[in-house]
């Protein structure tokens, strides 16, 4: 992979916990990859799978959800439910030609700043590795440009 | 909105250095008033301040902005302060989104040129999503004024007796037999030296004499539902069986052929299955230990007033309350046996325990001694439970460094004899408590420092305790009469109350409030108010402020009011869409969407007093007819949208 | 008497099932013939692609095109007839989003043809691939279209006025449609006619056989299991598309105990049905543990994209198996 390829990471999280996570990374002076840029939900429930693939149909090499952990969830049960959609969600992308390890789904708590940090450098570092989704886009585009040609 | 019909303002901080020294904000400010729909983008040093607030107020007047954006610190510090300065200048506060780029950017990153990058996405991310949003009206909710306080310990009295003497009506409750919860179980309150019981007592007898004021003991929540304003919460008693015909006599006691350890005396002594917990409770009767008792009836022949029925049941009480209360308090760390000796012996106990032991009214009559014997060389471990130990929380239990130190000191007052250590891994006796601490230093208390935890080993008559000194870092063994184990506190029963009442609860298990440092006395539930130790552990004097806080906030909350305005971000039907297909209805934790009938058409709605504003049930409509307010389907895919680079 | 309205009907990819709801729908109002007057529409009568270049722009009222866009040809005939024709609707599911043929987009172009004209049993001689060029016994050279890399729905090539969603588009549906067109009160372009604005659970008489709440244990298929026609399938466990999928079909399907699979497609706000029906059907698996969806998930949805994009894939925000690319 080039080198200079940077990957673009679309994070979800939820107001009370992860957010709470990354707010308190930032507090506590705690270095993130500058990849990700967070989209703030109330719970990691309210996260429709339609938003996951708009962001990679928009050229997001990664996606991650984050919520509170299983049984602490703030609306109790929205965690599970995203559990539950992301799971076969990325059976979804892995037919579309979507590496599963594309969409994470994490539980980080309001306290785990450091969960935070390990978590979105170990995203970068994998994505990285996965290289970029974007040539793969390119091609379906190019396709359709020059059968409307 | 479409493009030409939107007047957006966009308003970039500095926040002294703490943004402007790593993100350009000049150049975001330049970078957002190019993106359509943005009529100015400003940046200025403090966007919170008086100064900063006007320059948003008076463009939102004189520009006729109908959208506003600020980027600056995480929104859970100022985004009320923004939207009240939207609303202020006549603008809905809904047409407003904060941008993270202090805690999310410039405290996270060290490259400038990236982090700026960073901020600009950010920031076109919220002016797209800025471009969707809708104004909302808030959710009008008539209040009950009348308030809920669980628990019964000090922050619950102090809870209790702000709002009383306010006027609201209160109901507090317990699930003990008696008012006053663990502090009546200290002896020594330091460094004031008063008894427990002692210290809650005026509480209590202001409290019980108020006619505002309704007490439950015995009783617990099993249910609450409604929200804010007016919560329906169903309450089980327990059975007492003693009426309040009891005179104290103590023949009932006598006549109990039942003996069980008691709790309130550390388990040192034994006591009734019916009993008085301690002199001077509340409710002044005597109580039965539904748990040790064979319901023999020997009791009901004894009492000389017949004040007991022992065919009494269970009763279900349903309340309805504008505000709840959470004081549930701590449970103290009860070692596991052998865990640092404890129970092997009966010369290892734990901070309770020495409580009891130092109490002129306790099972020694104040007397200093172990088994008959003076203890000569005493060893404490602080921290057990709390840092060290086979189950830590990894919170610091805040009572205890002050309390041993006073401990220290009233044993050397009772034997000035007393060789005593005090193993510990910090001592934390903040403020004026620091006082007992050089106090213990000036009377020859030696202090030892540890970092690995130190090994127990019941050797005959002796306890061996071996520790490393972390300063001078030898091995050190000490051959001790007596070891007491400084307990620390755990969360009591939160992983119940957090399921009852719908919160969530720290790392450490105690339950979570819903600012650590700004909101430390509310739960991120309206209307659902954190006092004392069920939060994370407090002194007492910590406590009694913490529950005069939650009582305030409630205060805040229903005092003289008679309806109250709730956020508006809830879920909504589009009626138009719904195929009444009810997969929604089973999405919700909150029982908030029901069903009902358009003509013939059964649709989905939502009552927005019961809705906490989750999403989940606009993620899962599969017709996307159910929509968040706030963070509508279009909203959040402008946001996506924006993210890579494409503004809508 | 006003003028017959000129139409144009032809076939993309296709099974010839929208022409046999075509002929339905009109044998049951033959009057409505009276009103029409077709100038193109070979799958019938004899027409030829010059008698389409001869008329005027313009000139024909409505081009009604199934199937999906799959060969260098129809590319070629869709553009013709638009140029042509003043409205164009994509009629049935192939050309609205793809439709079946549109799952072949899960595999590279030469592994589809590898499998149809080399691995597939066959009396004939095997592995010919079909060429741009050849010479017949006679000594003719003939040329074949190509085939495309990718099926592309009918709106990716050319613009598109109205959907007329279905697999195929019941009559009713169809002769709906036609009613708001004969109407001269036209709906806005792009938008789907003939059909529902809400989903199918609104017509399906099983709905009313619901719980409160649709929550369920496993995912479970029609083939391995015994079902009650009389109560909601997806209560059953069985993945109904019904709650996702565009109402109009009168409920065909879960009527007579099928469930629904989704051939009227996405409703207005769906930006990726798939995607949406993934989120409801997950979310009603009332499931907790990790390990216990993913042996639901697996034994109930082994093909994911069969299930929820069986109509639809082309259309989807991906389109395509992405890596397919890679092959090249």
């Amino acid at each position: 992979m080039s080198s200079e390829y940077e990957p673009k990471v679309l994070m979800f999280t939820c107001n009370w916990c992860s957010y709470a996570a990354a707010d308190l990374a930032g507090t506590s002076r705690m270095k993130t990859p500058h990849n990700i840029r967070i989209v703030r939900v109330m719970c990691s429930g309210r996260v429709d799978p339609q938003f996951i693939m708009e962001a990679f149909a928009q050229g997001a090499d990664g996606v991650i959800v984050s919520g509170c952990h299983p049984g602490d969830c703030h609306y109790m049960e929205g965690n599970y439910k995203a559990l539950r959609r992301m799971l076969l969600l990325r059976k979804l992308l892995e037919q579309l030609g979507i590496e599963p390890e594309r969409l994470r789904l994490e539980w980080i708590s309001a306290s785990e700043a450091r969960k935070f940090v390990e978590i979105t450098t170990d995203t970068v570092e994998k994505l990285r590795k996965l290289g970029p989704l974007k040539p793969r886009l390119d091609y379906v585009r190019k396709i359709m440009e020059e059968v409307v040609k | 909105m479409r493009d030409k019909d939107v007047r957006i303002g966009v308003y970039i901080c500095h926040c002294g250095t703490n943004i402007a020294g790593i993100v350009d904000v000049e150049e975001v400010a330049r970078y957002a008033s190019s993106i359509p729909g943005v009529v100015v983008a400003r940046h200025y040093t403090f966007m919170c301040s008086e100064t900063g607030q006007n320059m948003i107020k008076d463009d939102i007047k004189n520009l006729k902005l109908n959208g506003v954006v600020v980027a600056a610190c995480s929104p859970a510090l100022h985004e009320v302060t923004f939207k009240n300065a939207v609303k202020e200048a006549g603008l809905n506060p809904y047409l407003f989104e904060m941008v993270n780029i202090r805690e999310h950017c410039s405290w996270t990153h060290t490259d400038r040129r990236l982090a700026t990058e960073k901020a600009k996405d950010l920031v076109r991310m919220a002016i797209a999503k800025v471009k969707e949003l809708e104004p909302l009206e808030e959710v009008k909710a008539e209040v009950v004024n009348s308030v809920l306080v669980v628990g019964s310990g000090v922050a619950g009295l102090s809870a209790a007796l702000t709002l009383a003497r306010a006027g609201l009506t209160v109901y507090i409750i317990d699930k003990r037999p008696v008012l006053g919860g663990f502090v009546t179980r200290l002896v020594n309150i330091a460094p004031i030296g008063i008894r427990g019981r002692e210290f809650v007592k005026p509480m209590i007898d202001e409290l019980v004499e108020m006619p505002n004021v309704k007490v439950l003991t015995n009783a617990e929540v099993i249910s609450v539902e409604g929200g804010v304003g007016n919560f329906k919460v169903r309450i089980r008693q327990r059975p007492t069986y003693i009426s309040d015909l009891c005179t104290l006599c103590g023949y009932c006691e006598k006549a109990c052929p039942i003996e069980v350890p008691n709790e309130y005396e550390g388990k040192l002594t034994m006591r009734k299955a019916i009993y008085l917990p301690f002199k001077e409770a509340y409710p002044p009767k005597y109580v039965i230990d539904e748990n040790a008792c064979t319901k023999c009836g020997k009791c009901i022949d004894a009492c000389p007033v017949k004040a007991i029925d022992l065919s009494v049941k269970e009763r279900y009480i349903d309340l309805n309350v504008g505000a709840i209360i959470i004081a549930v308090g701590h449970e103290p760390y009860e070692p596991d046996k052998g865990e640092f000796g404890y129970g092997l012996t009966r010369r290892v106990i734990t901070s309770l325990q020495l409580e009891r032991l130092l109490d002129e009214e306790g099972p020694t009559g104040g007397r200093f001694i172990i088994d008959g014997k003076v203890p000569k060389t005493i060893v404490f471990i602080s921290c057990v439970g709390s840092l060290i130990g086979n189950k830590t929380t990894n919170a610091c239990s805040r009572r205890c460094c002050s309390t041993i130190t006073y401990d220290t000191l009233k044993i050397l007052s009772k034997n000035p004899d007393s060789h005593i250590y005090i193993l510990y891994r910090d001592i934390r006796t903040y403020g004026f408590e620091e006082e007992l601490y050089w106090k213990a230093l000036e009377n020859g208390v030696v202090f030892v420092k540890f970092e690995e935890p130190p090994k127990v080993e019941v050797m005959g008559d002796k306890i061996m305790v071996y520790v490393r000194e972390a300063t001078i870092n030898k091995n050190i063994v000490i051959p001790a009469d007596l070891v007491v184990l400084f307990v620390g506190m755990t969360p009591s029963n939160a992983g119940e109350i957090v399921r009852i009442f719908k919160l969530s609860r720290t790392a450490d298990g105690f339950i979570r409030e819903a600012h650590l440092k700004l909101r430390p006395a509310e739960t991120p539930t309206e209307g659902i108010f954190l006092a004392g130790a069920a939060a994370g552990p407090k002194g007492v004097m910590e406590s009694v402020i913490h529950g005069a806080a939650a009582a305030s906030k409630a205060l805040a909350l229903l005092l003289n009011k008679k309806y109250i305005l709730r956020e508006p971000l809830v879920a909504k039907v589009d009626e138009e869409l719904c195929s009444g297909c009810l997969i929604c209805v089973g999405m919700c934790p909150f029982n908030a969407i029901s069903v009902k009938y358009v003509g013939e058409r059964r649709v989905a709605t939502v009552n927005p007093l019961l809705c906490m504003g989750c999403g989940t049930c606009a993620a899962a409509c599969p017709s996307g007819a159910m929509e968040h307010n706030g963070f509508k389907d279009k909203q959040i895919l402008a946001q996506v949208r924006a993210f890579a680079g494409v503004v809508v | 008497m006003s003028p017959k309205v000129r139409v144009a009907l032809y076939w993309l990819a296709s099974c010839g099932g929208c022409e046999e709801s075509q002929v339905d729908a009109i044998s049951d109002k033959i009057d409505i013939i009276s009103n029409l007057e077709i100038v193109f529409w070979p799958v019938a009568m004899d027409f030829k692609k010059e008698d389409v270049e001869k008329l005027p722009d313009e000139s024909i009222d409505v081009a009604v095109i199934n199937g999906g866009v799959r060969l260098k040809e129809h590319v070629e005939m869709v553009k013709l007839l638009r140029r042509k024709s003043k409205i164009v609707i994509a009629y049935g599911s192939c050309a609205s989003w793809g439709g079946i043929p549109g799952l072949a987009n899960l595999y590279d172009i030469n592994e589809v043809l590898s499998r149809v004209y080399s691995e597939v049993p066959t009396l004939q001689e095997k592995g010919v691939m079909p060429r741009p060029k050849s010479v017949t016994n006679e000594g003719m050279e003939i040329e074949l279209t190509e085939v495309l890399p990718m099926l592309l729905p009918l709106d990716a090539v050319i613009d598109v006025d109205y959907y007329i969603p279905g697999c195929p588009p019941t009559p009713e549906t169809f002769l709906k449609a036609l009613e708001t067109l004969l109407s001269g009160n036209l709906p806005p372009r792009k938008s789907v006619i003939g059909a529902s604005t809400r989903a199918l659970c609104e017509e399906c008489p099983l709905n009313k056989t619901k719980p409160d709440k649709v929550l369920i244990k496993e995912i479970r298929r029609i083939y391995n299991t015994k079902i009650d026609p009389s109560k909601c399938l997806l209560v059953q466990g069985i993945p109904c598309l019904g709650p996702v999928t565009r109402g109009g079909c009168n409920a065909k399907c879960p009527r007579v105990g099928s469930p629904c699979i989704g051939c009227y497609g996405p409703l207005d706000k769906h930006i990726d049905y798939g995607a949406k029906a993934i989120s409801f059907i997950a979310s009603i698996l009332d499931l907790n543990d990790e390990n216990e969806i993913k042996k639901a998930l697996d034994n109930g949805i082994p093909d994911p994209a069969g299930l929820v994009h069986k109509f639809t894939l082309p259309a989807s925000r991906l389109k395509v198996n992405l890596k397919r690319g890679e092959h090249k």
